[in-house]
């Protein structure tokens, strides 16, 4: 039965994708929900919550202010929140909630603009899609309110779109940005992650956009066409211990899969080489894809589609919807599937 | 930026409960849920949140029917074993505005059922804040289902928008995993101990007290097998020592005639024996509680003793009501600064008691986001409770947080043990 999970657990919904790109940018964001939501969200979507203090709120919605619609008081308590936080912008999340009241976000970001007195950023997620989608809406919404005009380009600065630990396993900045560095650039930063709004408001200064996520294709793509910007599609770093690892598989097999987000994903298969495809749970962006290289729609899909390879790198949590897989299984561990990061994980 | 707000008890007790600050108010401002308290707002976190808990009646497993982001946090059970008893129907967009899943429920139910290589003994159906607003008769779709796999089958309500209301999703979720129990003969024998998910601990006098009068107890944490579990409704009555229960309980009396008696965990031992002595009034006994009340008086004088006045800071993320321990430590001579707590109704009693002996006794509420804005501000010497432990990570903590549950007069000597091996440890 289609959406029927009866070995894998739920993968990383919208509104966690959301509230992993704006963690960082020094708001307030309020998950729009009861509470629920925002205890997914902080206990176990991101991994930050222990280490980086961020004012994620929770709505703490009841049932009468879904039934009346009560967004006046909505704003009134994220007014009183700014008044005693004084963040330089709030942003609100959504779940399914005000999805099923049909609230509208356009209205509420005017409403809190005008009563707190600084920018709104609202994402219309509602805890039905994957986190990739909430985050795709989280960047643009973020780039399309603070970025305003072009700056002069600074030689040798690259930016990196899409490192959310959820995409990356990644809680800090260091393996990304040495990656990039690595490639001759002076100074990177990744968005959102070791770094604010201030990149958010500057991104026009820098004279490479890296994604190394399809949740920054729709960004990059903005940012290109406002400002003229450079970007360019790449693959997502793993560790360096991983890649060693990974290194050893060479030659070992007749046929790979590789199952992660499409940019971590690629990058393994350019270790790999031979006949390798990718799957992913998530969005599968064609201009960075290969032919043979597919989406998983849910567990009966991944059960049917990974027939006949004799090698999977993919999150371990994902092996036991394959029942009596005979192959050989790699763990890659995404936290957007099981909530491990890299260095909770032993290759 | 505002400080972290907080009341001393004597300004709080001095407006009374009707005159409480609103930052005070979970309703009333946007809730931070710190990482002390995670397990504390949301119904289905960590501990014993509705899904786990739904889990209790032995061999059930559970189907959640909800957006993917209700269910995402409950990998946090595998560890523990469970990951073989959930299964998740994921619903899309035009599922949570149209309720057209209702229908796939029964299927959906059938399938977890046939991939099964045993026959579950329920199939808990939980459902989440959408079906809340849709306002679904899940009564009626488990019938449909129970119809369709002959497996008996029980709502799980994880409704987090009705936590302030009447029944509770922690309360609910007491009386779902009654639900399969039958009327039968009863025996005057046996009593049952209602309230929590996982047992009392095995010391507890609570045990012996009962048996000392010739009544055995059966707590559902206990029942490893079903047959242990339909035996709960031979129960002559139900001790109720968790409020959450009492929804539970008030079912039970209804569906099974099984009548109960309610009594509350203490850490004030004269309380403790007051209820005993009364519980034994409604029972028509006596109970001899001598011996573990010396022992409980004599761990508070020892520790009282050692160690002199020392300042603790009491959190909510405890096994008592955050409230009442302070007035107990406060009683027995220690000094409270600091408590992190939810202010209710019930337990306005005790912060009046409280004003009384410690006025400056400051209380914040771990959910107001000015919390993010914390500093200490006072002297402390030991944090009990893991939120309390949060906010003063240099300091001894005492978590006092286990899932085996503290209760009576053990429950105070189990505490005075802890607190006393962490103040050692630190050379206080």
């Amino acid at each position: 039965m289609k959406k029927l999970l009866k070995f894998i657990s739920p993968l990383a919904p919208d509104d966690s994708g959301a509230c992993s790109v704006l963690y960082e940018m020094g708001g307030i964001t309020v998950i729009c929900d009861a509470g629920g939501c925002a205890g997914n969200v902080c206990g176990f979507d991101e991994p930050r919550w222990f280490t980086k203090k961020s004012a994620l709120l929770s709505a703490g919605l009841r049932d009468m202010d879904a039934i009346l619609g009560r967004d006046d008081r909505l704003v009134a308590k994220l007014t009183r929140a700014q008044e005693q936080l004084e963040r330089e912008f709030t942003a609100v999340v959504g779940t399914p909630v005000p999805a099923v009241i049909a609230t509208d976000y356009k209205a509420l970001e005017r409403m809190a603009e005008k009563r707190t007195g600084v920018p709104c950023v609202t994402v219309a997620t509602d805890g039905t899609k994957l986190y990739d989608k909430g985050e795709t809406e989280a960047y643009l919404k973020l780039f399309k309110k603070f970025a305003k005009e072009k700056l002069e380009t600074v030689k040798g600065s690259a930016a990196v779109i899409g490192a959310t630990p959820l995409n990356t396993g990644f809680t800090t900045a260091d393996e990304i940005k040495a990656a990039f560095l690595k490639e001759g650039f002076t100074q990177v930063v990744c968005i959102g992650l070791d770094s604010g709004l201030d990149e958010v408001r500057r991104i026009s200064r820098f004279e490479k956009i890296f994604v190394i996520a399809p949740s920054g294709i729709r960004a990059g793509r903005w940012l290109s066409e406002e400002f003229g910007l450079d970007v360019e599609i790449h693959s997502c770093p793993v560790p360096e211990s991983y890649v060693a690892e990974l290194k050893k598989l060479c030659g070992t097999f007749k046929k790979a899969l590789v199952i992660h987000q499409q940019m971590t994903a690629n990058g393994v298969r350019e270790i790999l080489g031979g006949d390798t495809a990718v799957g992913t749970f998530f969005e599968l962006e064609k201009s960075a894809a290969e032919k043979n290289d597919f989406h998983i729609a849910d567990e009966e899909d991944f059960a049917e589609k990974a027939q006949g390879y004799d090698l999977i790198v993919g999150d371990i949590s994902l092996k036991r919807a394959l029942g009596g897989y005979e192959g050989r299984w790699v763990d890659l561990p995404h936290f957007a599937v099981s909530g491990r990061t890299f260095t909770a994980a032993k290759i | 930026m505002t400080e972290a707000f907080y009341i001393t008890a004597a300004e709080l007790a001095a407006g009374g409960f009707e005159n409480t600050p609103d930052e005070l108010m979970s309703s009333r401002h946007m809730i931070y849920s710190s990482p002390a308290t995670l397990d504390f707002n949301s119904p289905g976190a960590k501990g014993f949140g509705v899904k786990r808990a739904g889990l209790a009646i032995p061999g059930s497993v559970m189907l959640l029917v909800a957006p993917g982001c209700c269910g995402r946090n409950t990998a946090l059970l595998n560890e523990l074993g469970y990951n073989e008893r959930f299964f998740y129907l994921l619903l899309d967009d035009t599922d949570i505005v149209t309720g057209r899943h209702l229908t796939k429920i029964p299927k959906a139910c059938k399938e977890v059922c046939d991939s099964l290589d045993y026959t579950p003994t329920a199939v808990m159906i939980c459902i989440t804040c959408v079906d809340a607003l849709l306002g679904t008769d899940m009564e009626r779709v488990c019938r449909k289902c129970e119809e369709v796999t002959n497996v008996p089958t029980l709502p799980a309500y994880m409704y987090a928008l009705t936590r302030e209301k009447r029944l509770p999703p922690m309360a609910g979720v007491r009386k779902s995993v009654y639900g399969l129990l039958k009327p039968q003969k009863r025996r005057g024998d046996l009593c049952n101990i209602l309230g929590y998910f996982s047992p009392l601990h095995d010391d507890c006098e609570l045990y012996e007290l009962m048996k000392s009068v010739g009544v055995s107890t059966q707590e559902l944490a206990r029942c490893d097998t079903i047959e242990r579990y339909h035996k709960l409704s031979q129960a002559n009555f139900n001790l109720v020592i968790n409020p959450e229960a009492r929804y539970a309980a008030q079912d039970m009396e209804k569906r099974l005639g099984i009548p109960y008696i309610e009594i509350n965990r203490f850490y004030r031992i004269d309380k403790i024996r007051n209820q005993y002595r009364l519980l034994g009034q409604a029972l028509g006994v006596e109970f001899d509680d001598g011996r573990y009340y010396d022992k409980a008086k004599q761990s508070i004088e020892k520790f009282r003793e050692r160690f002199g006045q020392l300042r603790f800071a009491v959190g909510e993320c405890v096994n008592a009501d955050s409230f009442e321990l302070a007035l107990a430590l406060t009683e027995y001579g220690s000094k409270v600064s600091e408590i992190y707590g939810t202010v209710g109704e019930r337990n306005f009693f005790y912060i009046k008691k409280l004003a009384e002996l410690s006025p400056d006794t400051r209380i914040f509420t771990n959910l107001s986001p000015t919390m993010l804005n914390y500093e200490r501000r006072t002297q402390i010497d030991v944090t009990i409770g893991v939120d309390a432990g949060y906010y003063h990570p240099d300091l001894p903590n005492v978590m006092f947080n286990d899932e085996e549950q503290p209760f009576g007069y053990e429950g105070v000597t189990l505490l005075m043990e802890q607190l006393s091996a962490a103040a050692e440890k630190e050379g206080k």
